[in-house]
């Protein structure tokens, strides 16, 4: 299912260090504890064709189950069937990613008698943040930007669109736009680059504001672009539903408010700064240290409970 | 409004959504098409059907927007869908079939972050099963099914067979299809394609009756039939299995007989017919024809094609089906008249003639080309103006587009449509088939050599009358096509004039024109646009010029082209009018063309005439007219050809003494009863009876 695909360099990494060999699509795996990620990876599957023989199956979910307004947001049952039918385990949870993302899952268990047999991890599974942190500018401009994967998902309605990157502002650049680019009805005053046609340094180069809304019909689970934002010293704005994963680094605001708060930090470049240093701050929490202290937890725990 | 878009833009999906549209706007939903899904090179058929449904998203507020394919949708579609109209109470629903849950919820999920909104895709299979009559469609297929049978709406059952090109190419196949039109016992109609359509307009059969199959609607081709038979290797495209679908839901009797018998074995309850056309006559007379009710029924009862159901469709998505407005009474209805417009006002003036001889008790109103309006107001009748075919429109049929849309609102339940013209357009072809509007033909004859075709006939089949005016000599009767739908009456003319007499007339136009005359020449030599007669009025007004004594008019027609030289001479004027047969009374000699119209009122008026026939190819036969007249004495003839001898023909009329020889013809000839009142009444009876 993944040959041919290159490794996650973070993955690659601890791989080398380990001095152990990546086994491809292997067809048996064995483990005290396996953690398989993204069960959506199988949606377009009809079987899975390997052995997974544990104490302790841990899943991941990494997608919300569920939509906002709750309609499916893939087709859960098949995909933890699947998982479900070629596992020998004593134990199956399902590890949430964030407080939304275990939302989701409880609303859709509730509709489904089959995750009785998935227990649900007390903790969010964890989220590794480990991008430099720069400096914020000093007098900021209104120079705005967005990046994403180019799915409609992504990108709010086009009114919305237009609210959060106007005519009057000095720059509005708009990375992995490529369902924009050949748009006749998208405005001339946004900059559009498809997606990893530019590196994200420099487009972060361009922009002092990030600005984040998805379809209202979609929302992310995490949202790491917008720690990457933070990260990269950007005063980032989002709705408050995706704001909340980040404990404050992210400032909530509706479309029609981002205007007026990204004056109100032009103005006021200092609150701007201390702004984004603070949300780096609130960064920290995801940080390769936080990580390593809450994995070794859930992963004692779990080792425990599944004996 | 339901409004529909499609998950990819291409001639096949725009089709579907055609198909869909009329299934939807026969159930009494009113139906808008998204206008960005019509493709660049659409072709004129779907130009049609579609004038009725296209809408810019900007322009509308549905209540339902409806999306079929929505199992494939293509990027630039999505991307439009941010742009779709409504409101967050405007329901967005999704059809597909789908062959996972998954599959399902990518369709789902793509329109919903497309649109902002939550929407529902419902999957077809649910209803309609894995296996429909054509694969790989993005048609829904879907047919209202009628509680009881439709019953025939003519003593003979018509049968309409589909035959692909191949089919119609194999040996004896057009003796056969000829002999069945022969038939006693039913009527036949043949749909095929484009290709096959040609091969038999080019044949020997050339006067069977012929659709391309996609010159109607669906539903319009159902019209024409009670039975219908599919031929060729298996189910021929979207169309004619949409055609199948509503024949049955309909009650019709459906046979196939395709090598592979597809329809059947796609489940569909058709009749297994042989799959040669050679023995399909004697398969419909001695199988289908006695028990034709019975099939029908069955067909429609099928739990089969229960499933292919609009209901299910309305359910789904909510809809509540309008009440059917109740038809009226038959009498109830008015009559429009739809004169077309050659080069003059031939024949506006001709329905005029006929309309006025109508009851008043019968409500009759007129559409017609924008230089005929006032010429009908004038006359008393309510007129709305079409549109006049122009080299400044994109495309030569862009006109009749609008002409659709305005005839077919001008149109309703019970009311009937005369149109009189030689090319019967898309626009009255499409509005009399769409809802069996009851329709005549107003025809007149003597059409040049060229011109008598079977293409000109073709549409023929499609009016209940055919009324035909005969010209007033017999040679130039000419019977174009027989049957108990074509009702010959005599020449229709105008021969209303003024109560003034000639004298009072000529002192009148004396004191109009400021000068005294002893002569006075009309000349009405047609608009200028069929023939070029500039170098003819030149010679007229020259020869005129050197009596002392005389006035020439020069009539010119609405749209006509004057040559600025007609404004040299101090004899000659130029006028326009509506009362050219007073002119003509009061003239001593009149120099016309030979239109229908202008011979007949200047034959019956017995006034002196020389007639310079036009000659354009897609005019009757002038010189014909002309001739026949000429050759009994009652008239001059002067040809294109014969210039330098209108002069003296002028001379001969108004100094030789042949002005007295036509008005002696005239004594010795008795012309036929005119039949302004004899069309009009067959008007009156009605279309349908």
């Amino acid at each position: 299912m993944f040959k041919g695909q290159i490794p996650a360099p973070q993955l690659q990494e601890t791989l080398t260090r380990l001095d152990l060999a990546l086994i491809w699509d292997a067809k048996e795996i064995a483990a005290d504890i396996v953690i398989f990620h993204n069960p959506s990876c199988l949606r377009f599957q009809q079987e899975l064709d390997v052995k997974i023989i544990t104490p302790h199956l841990v899943v991941v979910a990494h997608e919300n189950f569920l939509r906002p307004g709750g309609a499916e947001a893939f087709d859960v049952a098949t995909c933890l069937g699947m998982i479900e039918q070629c596992s020998f385990a004593s134990k199956r949870t399902l590890a949430p990613i964030s407080a939304w993302n275990r939302k989701t899952i409880a609303q859709w268990q509730k509709t489904q008698r089959s995750l009785d047999r998935w227990s649900v991890l007390d903790v969010d599974w964890f989220n590794i943040c480990d991008f430099p942190l720069l400096e914020p500018v000093d007098a900021p401009k209104d120079r705005r930007g967005r990046h994403s994967r180019p799915g409609l998902e992504k990108f709010p309605q086009q009114q919305f669109m237009e609210q959060c990157f106007p005519a009057h502002a000095e720059a509005n650049i708009l990375l992995g736009a490529d369902a924009f680019v050949n748009d006749p009805q998208t405005p001339a005053h946004w900059e559009l680059y498809p997606f990893r046609s530019i590196s994200v340094e420099a487009y972060f180069e361009m922009i002092d504001f990030m600005i984040y809304f998805t379809a209202p019909t979609f929302r992310e689970s995490y949202g790491r672009v917008l720690a990457e934002a933070v990260a990269a010293g950007k005063l980032t704005i989002s709705d408050p539903e995706t704001a909340s994963a980040f404990g404050g680094a992210v400032q909530a605001a509706s479309p029609e408010e981002v205007d007026g708060i990204i004056q109100s930090y032009i103005a006021d470049p200092s609150t701007y700064r201390a702004k984004i240093i603070a949300a780096q701050r609130a960064l920290e929490q995801f940080s390769p240290s936080a990580f390593a202290t809450r994995f070794n937890t859930i992963f004692a725990t779990e080792m425990s409970m599944g004996k | 409004m339901i409004f529909l878009c499609a998950g990819e833009r291409s001639e096949r999906t725009f089709d579907a959504l055609l198909l869909l549209a009329v299934q939807l706007d026969r159930a009494g939903y009113a139906v808008g098409i998204d206008a960005s899904f019509l493709p660049d090179d659409a072709p004129r058929y779907q130009k049609f059907e579609a004038a009725m449904y296209l809408c810019d998203a900007s322009d509308v507020t549905p209540a339902i927007i409806l999306m079929i394919g929505a199992d494939s949708i293509a990027d630039d579609v999505k991307l439009a869908l941010r742009a779709l109209p409504g409101t967050a109470d405007t329901a967005v629903y999704g059809l597909g079939r789908f062959a996972t849950h998954q599959m399902l919820l990518n369709a789902q999920n793509t329109l919903a972050y497309a649109v902002g909104r939550d929407v529902e895709v419902i999957d077809l299979t649910v209803w309609q099963g894995e296996t429909t009559l054509i694969e790989d469609s993005i048609l829904p297929l879907v047919t209202s099914i009628s509680p009881s049978p439709i019953p025939s709406r003519t003593q003979r059952p018509k049968v309409l067979v589909y035959a692909p090109h191949d089919s119609l190419q194999q040996d004896a196949v057009l003796p056969e299809l000829l002999a069945m039109s022969h038939s006693g016992t039913f009527d036949l109609q043949i749909v095929t394609s484009g290709q096959g359509k040609d091969f038999i307009r080019r044949s020997s059969y050339a006067y069977l009756s012929v659709f391309g199959y996609s010159e109607l609607p669906p539903s319009g081709l159902l019209s024409y039939a009670d039975i219908v038979a599919f031929f060729g290797p298996n189910v021929p495209g979207a169309r004619m299995a949409q055609l199948a679908m509503e024949a049955m839901g309909a009650g019709k009797v459906v046979i196939d007989c395709t090598e592979d018998s597809s329809f059947i074995d796609a489940g569909a309850p058709l009749l297994d017919g042989p799959a040669s056309l050679l023995s399909f006559a004697s398969y419909l007379e001695g199988v289908v024809l006695p028990h034709r009710a019975e099939i029908g029924r069955r067909i429609q009862q099928s739990p089969w094609l229960a499933k292919f159901d609009l209901a299910h469709l309305e359910r789904q998505i909510g809809l509540t089906r309008p009440a059917a407005t109740p038809a009226p009474a038959s009498t109830s209805g008015s009559t429009l008249f739809f004169p077309t417009n050659g080069s003059g006002l031939g024949h506006a003036q001709r329905c005029a003639l006929i309309a006025a001889e109508v009851s008043p008790d019968h409500n009759v109103r007129f559409a017609a080309f924008p230089s005929c309006v006032d010429m009908l107001k004038n006359r008393g009748f309510d007129c709305l103006p079409m549109v006049q075919r122009s080299e400044e429109f994109a495309e030569g049929f862009a006109n009749d587009l609008v002409n659709y849309r305005r005839l077919s609102s001008l149109m309703a339940p019970g009311d009937q449509l005369v149109f009189d013209g030689g090319y019967v357009f898309d626009s009255v072809y499409r509005v009399i088939s769409a809802s069996q509007t009851p329709a005549i033909w107003i025809r007149r004859g003597l059409w040049q050599a060229g011109q008598i075709h079977p293409n000109a006939l073709e549409r023929e089949h499609i009016f209940s009358k055919v009324i035909v005016p005969t010209e007033a000599f017999e040679e130039l009767n000419a019977v174009y096509s027989r049957g108990e739908q074509v009702h010959h009456v005599g020449p229709v003319v105008n021969t209303t004039t003024s109560d003034t007499d000639r004298a009072t007339l000529r002192s009148r136009l004396s004191a109009l024109f400021e000068r005294p005359f002893e002569t006075l020449v009309v000349s009405m030599l047609g608009g200028g646009v069929a023939s070029d007669r500039s170098v003819q009025t030149q010679m007229l007004s020259s020869t005129l010029e050197r009596r002392s004594d005389c006035l020439h008019l020069v009539v010119a027609w609405p749209n006509a082209v004057v040559p600025d030289g007609c404004y040299g001479w101090k004899n000659t004027r130029v006028v326009q009018t509506q009362n050219t047969l007073d002119l003509c009374r009061a003239a001593d000699l009149t120099v016309s063309a030979a239109g229908y119209n202008s011979f007949h009122e200047l034959l019956y008026a017995a006034v002196p005439t020389l007639f310079i026939p036009q000659s354009a190819p897609y005019l009757d036969d002038q010189e014909r007219r002309a001739r026949a007249a000429s050759e009994r004495g009652l008239a001059g003839l002067v040809l294109e050809s014969e210039l330098m001898s209108l002069g003296r023909e002028v001379n001969a009329v108004l100094d030789g003494g042949k002005a007295a020889e036509f008005a002696a013809a005239h004594t010795e000839i008795t012309l036929p009863d005119i039949g302004n009142k004899a069309a009009a009444a067959l008007i009156e009876t009605g279309a349908g009876q």
